[in-house]
């Protein structure tokens, strides 16, 4: 006897099934549990990681910058001012330098923050003086810098 | 593509190479493409013309030019790190390929992964990096306890 139709009853049922799971899996390898070798449980916690690391990459610019200001506040008050009134009148004196690059100053060049912080009181005082005094002359030199737009 | 799934490093160059001299990174280049097929036409084209002329302008990188019979051209780069690099040039024209290789040969042989930082200093405090008693007034005089009247009030009692 002949078997013909034997063979027409073995399919292969798509063979690249490993590395469609492994594709998956191998984003899984550092969770905890099972979640990290079982297809199942890992198709849904990948998905969610790739969902939170999506929306964290929006987030850190947030954390990050709130970082550096609370670092500039912290090395202002060392001096005796507070934090707005160092970049307001920072930007008022025309130092364009943006809050990452202050508080690294800030930590690894502690005099040069101590000369920002003096060029932010100065023009603080020149601010006061030609408001109280309203002399027509501008009073000092910080407040003739033109500002750059 | 979790930052903490895959692999990451810091920005660096390999033995601060172009301080001093400057030492190219490619070790050895091998190209692997076939004598007949179609999508190697490009990478014979650039054997006939363009190897040589590399070759002699890069003195210090091993170029193999290997025929096989094989499907896909490819170019194995090798670094002096160990690094092995496949650049897969099918239906490339010469042109493109010497572009393949300017920027293989300019590459060092570190990974191309996600760079933590986009700079890298080894000094980064030049005033000296702020610690606690930085901005502190210096104390005159030595650190004593304070009080010496109520200790001979105690000794009196």
């Amino acid at each position: 006897m002949v078997f013909l139709s034997l063979s027409c009853w073995i399919r292969s049922r798509g063979p690249d099934r490993y590395w469609k799971v492994q594709e998956i899996v191998k984003n899984a390898k550092h969770f905890r549990g099972r979640k990290n070798r079982c297809y199942k449980l890992a198709v849904k916690a990948v998905r969610r990681a790739f969902v939170y690391a999506t929306k964290g990459r929006r987030l850190k610019k947030r954390y990050m910058r709130t970082l550096w200001i609370s670092r500039i506040a912290a090395a202002s008050r060392e001096h005796g001012m507070k934090y707005p009134v160092l970049m307001h009148n920072l930007t008022k004196s025309s130092v364009q330098l943006n809050r990452r690059v202050i508080s690294d100053l800030a930590i690894t060049e502690p005099r040069s923050f101590l000369s920002l912080a003096k060029v932010a009181r100065a023009r603080q005082q020149e601010g006061f003086r030609a408001a109280l005094g309203d002399g027509k002359e501008p009073v000092g030199v910080f407040s003739r810098v033109v500002l750059l737009q | 593509m979790t930052s903490r799934g895959t692999p990451s490093r810091f920005l660096q160059s390999v033995l601060q190479n172009g301080v001093g001299r400057y030492v190219c990174q490619l070790k050895r280049l091998s190209i692997i493409f076939s004598k007949n097929a179609q999508s190697s036409l490009g990478v014979r084209g650039f054997i006939e013309e363009g190897v040589v002329d590399y070759a002699k302008y890069n003195p210090s990188t091993v170029v193999y030019v290997s025929p096989q019979s094989c499907r896909i051209p490819k170019i194995v780069a090798e670094y002096l790190n160990g690094n092995v690099r496949e650049e897969i040039v099918t239906s490339k024209t010469s042109i493109q390929i010497s572009e393949v290789l300017t920027k293989l040969t300019n590459q060092s042989g570190l990974d191309i992964i996600r760079l933590r930082k986009p700079f890298h200093t080894d000094n980064p405090s030049i005033q000296g990096q702020w610690h606690p008693f930085t901005n502190r007034p210096p104390c005159i005089g030595p650190i004593r306890p304070q009080k010496q009247d109520t200790e001979q009030g105690l000794s009196n009692i």
